[in-house]
């Protein structure tokens, strides 16, 4: 009877795509047919930036998205896009899935959003094509394109880097003509992208590691009866080991590739000094005491 | 009538040149970035959003002064078998349907601008309202541009259309 | 039924002669209501549609194109043509043709080289006795050219509604070859057609008088070399490169020049301004309407439909060509990539059709869809240029239609036309 639309940037077979998709077969089978979801994939209505906005209206009812684009918004998402702020993937997995992962869902509400599931966005690291990373010091004065944010520009400049905002479509050709020496990416991004053709050191620094989220429209959660709402935040739940397992599969995969294809990956790497170098940036921009306290209890859990 | 038509035709020009001397900052937004980078090894991470924004203003000034110049593109063919009185009516229909596109450009971009106040657009550090306040503005100029024609037609003045070269003459 | 009020809205409009932007958001806003979703969506995505970076090329490309006609490069490239090649069969519509390619490479938009070569050419042409039918032809046909030439804006287009992960110095570099087919398949028709009706020819102005108009010339023809090599060799990007373009025409215009004055500056800024605020009010309008679009789930139906059809790549080619062919008789270019986009090249890709190789095809056949009515940009400026009707200029383009229509079959069943230049730089 209900289709609830959704929205995801990445293309159809993408682990967000497919953990959706899993999430509405689950939750058709346990509703009875009543409710289904419709997932359209590869930024068919809109950017992050505008499909948040579309949630918020109530014109779609779930998004998939990451954190970046919420970060002005809900200021509990800064934290988990704060650089080192986790110590590896399993680590940001326990902080998540425990009662900090549950505060920072429940922070959506009041702007007009349901947080409903956190899904992996893998770990970012720099890449470029002029030198191996392998300390801090081979970071400077190199160009590096950043996404348009205030803590990566913040980030790239507190490691010593030029950062270089830029669209991503032009990555690819900056790369390969040196407008730019490099960029930041996970695993997989950096290979469907073909920047590693151009971009020959991977560093696995892992700077970030930011989890995405799937929330729902405040607006089409409300028209749900409560028994409904519950069935839908289990199917969410449910979802995430479904993507997890895809996800590490396609990070291997391709990591394969890109290896494959001779990329030299530089994983002997001593991060406390880059770690060291972020104090400016959380004295910046973990600025309230309620981010104080989301990152403490990070920093605390094991 | 005239005096209105008068009032509107000094309106368009200010905004046609706001929207020339936004053309001409963006020009200098970008040639300072490609300089401050490859000559100075140092990016600008202002000058692509501040552009965009700049982009947005004169997008809709421009489009609005296209509404009082005529010169947006239109597809005429049809209207060539009608006689001039049935032409009026429907160049009035026109009219009509873009000043409700207009007014819908004001009420519903004002309230993308409410919903983004809080937010703050990264490396500018402005409100997020600014993204929108482009096509608040431009639909203001665009109500008042096609309510003029409207008034100008009821009044026997000339409007213009697209491919037409001769200007307004008033 | 949400489909016949997008539509209908949409064809009622166009008829009775609302500007083509307010045909698309009209229709939008309308089928928003009827669908009772809240219509500030319709508003976000005409922002959002005309925010875009990269979008950021077709304001200085026209700019740069009206400081080159107003700032005498354009005559200089014309001049240069004309000492090239007005000594062949169909003299004045060789050179036309030949500065084309000159101007193309330095401009994208295909409004401002009809504008900037029909201006010039068409009054000479007439006044050498050729029809001014033929002058308007070769015009409108050969000013499709510079959009296959770099730089071209529609590319960039193109590289957005792909979803941004198309390399755009890749889809510069595809253009050239099939560009300069265009021009020589036009160029052999142009000499027929000059045949058949007797038109005479040009004589040639020797070697020395050649060198001096070509020396005249250089500042032009250094811009292609800045340009490319620029972006090629990582000093700009591509969407930067089109900044560069609009500074260097001030700079040559005045300081080399010295032709460029204020008044003719700020009537170039503001006919920039004027072009730019209509095309891109249209690409806009038309994300709400492509937005619309891939809500009803239409590209998706439309994929189905075409994959039932045949799953052999070359029928679906000939199909998606067809259909382009026909959107590109009564809409113009950049809304059309826009909205066919997304719709198309996944059906391309699906069958094996490289993305860059499809975006060649896609410009060339709504480059074609420009010279063509009802709703043809550069039909209706090379008419107004040559003071004749739509009727009597089309009841005599067929040949160069053929040859416009040959080259693009060329071009879509021999992909390595496109693809080949790309990869010598991979
Ligand atoms: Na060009
Ligand atoms: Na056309």
């Amino acid at each position: 009877e209900l289709t609830l639309k959704s929205s995801d940037t990445h293309p159809d077979g993408y682990p967000t795509v497919e953990a959706v998709k899993h999430m509405g077969k689950l939750l058709k089978e346990r509703t009875n047919d009543r409710i289904c979801v419709e997932v359209f994939h590869s930024a068919q209505l809109g950017q992050e930036k505008d499909t948040i906005e579309q949630t918020k209206f109530g014109v779609i009812d779930l998004n998939r998205v990451s954190m970046g684009p919420f970060n002005n918004l809900v200021e509990e998402t800064k934290v988990v896009s704060l650089p080192y702020v986790f110590k590896g993937v399993d680590h940001m997995h326990r902080v998540m899935d425990g009662p900090i992962g549950d505060d920072i869902l429940k922070a959506f509400e009041p702007h007009g959003y349901v947080g409903l599931a956190f899904y992996d966005g893998g770990s970012r690291s720099f890449y470029n094509k002029v030198k191996p990373i392998k300390s801090i010091e081979d970071l400077k004065g190199m160009k590096v394109r950043v996404m348009q944010s205030d803590i990566f520009v913040d980030m790239m400049t507190a490691l010593g880097a030029n950062a270089t905002p830029m669209p991503y479509g032009e990555v690819y050709s900056a790369i390969q003509t040196g407008v730019i020496d490099g960029a930041e990416n996970n695993w997989p991004s950096f290979e469907s992208s073909g920047h590693y053709e151009v971009a020959g050191y991977y560093t696995l620094d892992e700077h970030l590691i930011v989890p995405e989220v799937l929330v729902m429209s405040k607006a089409s959660w409300d028209k749900l009866s409560a028994e409904d709402q519950a069935a839908v935040r289990q199917a969410a739940k449910d979802s995430v080991s479904v993507m997890r397992e895809m996800w590490v599969a396609r990070e291997k995969a391709s990591e394969e590739k890109v290896r494959a294809a001779g990329v030299e990956v530089i994983t002997e790497i001593d991060k406390a000094p880059f770690m060291a170098a972020m104090d400016s940036v959380y004295e910046k921009h973990v600025t309230s005491d309620k981010l104080k306290d989301l990152v403490a209890r990070i920093r605390s859990t094991d | 009538m005239k005096s209105v038509a008068w009032a509107l035709r000094h309106v368009a020009r200010l905004a046609l040149w706001l929207a020339a001397a936004g053309l001409i900052m963006m020009t200098v937004f970008i040639t300072a970035q490609v300089v401050a980078r490859y000559i100075f090894n140092d990016s600008l991470v202002w000058s692509e959003p501040a552009a965009v924004i700049l982009m947005g203003w004169f997008i809709f000034l421009g489009a609005a002064v296209g509404i009082r110049e005529g010169y947006h593109l239109s597809f005429d063919v049809m209207l060539y078998f009608l006689p001039q009185s049935a032409k009026l009516w429907l160049y009035s229909v026109s009219d009509l349907v873009v000043t409700g596109f207009g007014v819908g450009m004001v009420w519903f971009g004002s309230q993308l601008a409410l919903s983004a106040w809080d937010v703050k657009l990264p490396s500018l550090g402005i409100s997020g309202a600014f993204d929108f306040l482009p096509i608040v503005g431009g639909g203001v100029l665009m109500v008042l541009f096609s309510m003029e024609r409207l008034a100008r037609r009821a009044a026997g003045m000339p409007t213009a259309r697209f491919g037409e070269t001769d200007p307004l003459e008033d | 039924m949400e489909v016949w009020v997008l539509f209908g809205t949409f064809v009622f409009l166009l008829l009775i002669g609302t500007p083509v932007a307010f045909c698309l958001g009209v229709a939008s806003f309308a089928t928003v209501l009827y669908l009772g979703l809240p219509p500030v969506v319709v508003f976000q995505q005409l922002n959002s549609g005309v925010s875009v970076f990269a979008l950021m090329a077709i304001p200085f490309f026209i700019f740069a194109g009206e400081l080159m006609v107003r700032g005498d490069i354009a005559r200089r490239l014309v001049a240069l043509a004309g000492a090239m090649v007005g000594h062949m069969r169909g003299g004045l519509g060789q050179v036309n043709i030949t500065a084309s390619v000159l101007f193309g490479g330095i401009s994208g938009s295909a409004a401002a080289d009809a504008t900037a070569i029909g201006g010039l050419m068409i009054p000479q042409m007439k006044e050498k006795g050729y029809s001014v039918e033929y002058g308007v032809n070769v015009t409108v046909v050969s000013s499709i050219i510079a959009l296959m030439l770099p730089p071209s804006h529609n590319m960039i287009i193109y590289s957005i509604s792909a979803g941004g992960r198309l390399s755009i110095a890749d889809l510069f570099t595809a253009g050239i070859i099939p560009g300069l087919l265009l021009a020589v398949s036009l160029m052999i028709t142009a000499w027929f057609v000059a045949k058949k009706a007797g038109y005479p020819t040009e004589t040639f102005p020797g070697w020395a008088m050649l060198g001096a108009i070509f020396f005249n010339a250089i500042p032009g023809i250094l811009l292609i070399v800045i340009i490319f090599g620029g972006v090629r060799s990582g000093i700009f990007t591509a969407s930067e490169s089109s900044c560069i373009a609009a500074v260097y025409a001030l700079l040559v215009t005045t300081l080399a020049y010295r032709t460029m004055n204020w008044t003719s500056f700020v009537e170039a800024t503001k006919a920039a301004v004027r072009t730019t605020a209509m095309v891109l009010l249209v690409i806009g309008c038309a994300a709400s309407f492509g937005w619309l679009l891939a809500f009803l789930r239409i590209p998706a139906e439309l994929v189905e439909l075409m994959k039932a059809v045949s799953d052999n790549p070359i029928i679906i080619l000939l199909m998606i060509n067809l259909v382009l062919l026909m959107l590109g008789t009564f809409m113009d270019m950049s809304p059309l990539i826009v909205i066919t986009t997304p719709i198309f090249l996944p059906v391309a890709t699906a069958f094996g059709v490289d993305p860059v190789h499809f975006g060649v095809i896609l410009v060339l056949n709504l480059g074609i869809g420009l010279c063509t009515p009802p709703v043809g940009t550069v039909l209706f400026v090379g008419c107004a240029v040559g003071r004749i009707s739509v009727w009597d200029a089309i009841r005599t383009i067929w040949p160069f239609y053929g040859a416009a229509v040959f080259t693009l079959l060329l071009v879509t069943y021999i992909p390595s036309l496109s693809l080949w230049l790309p990869s010598l730089f991979h």
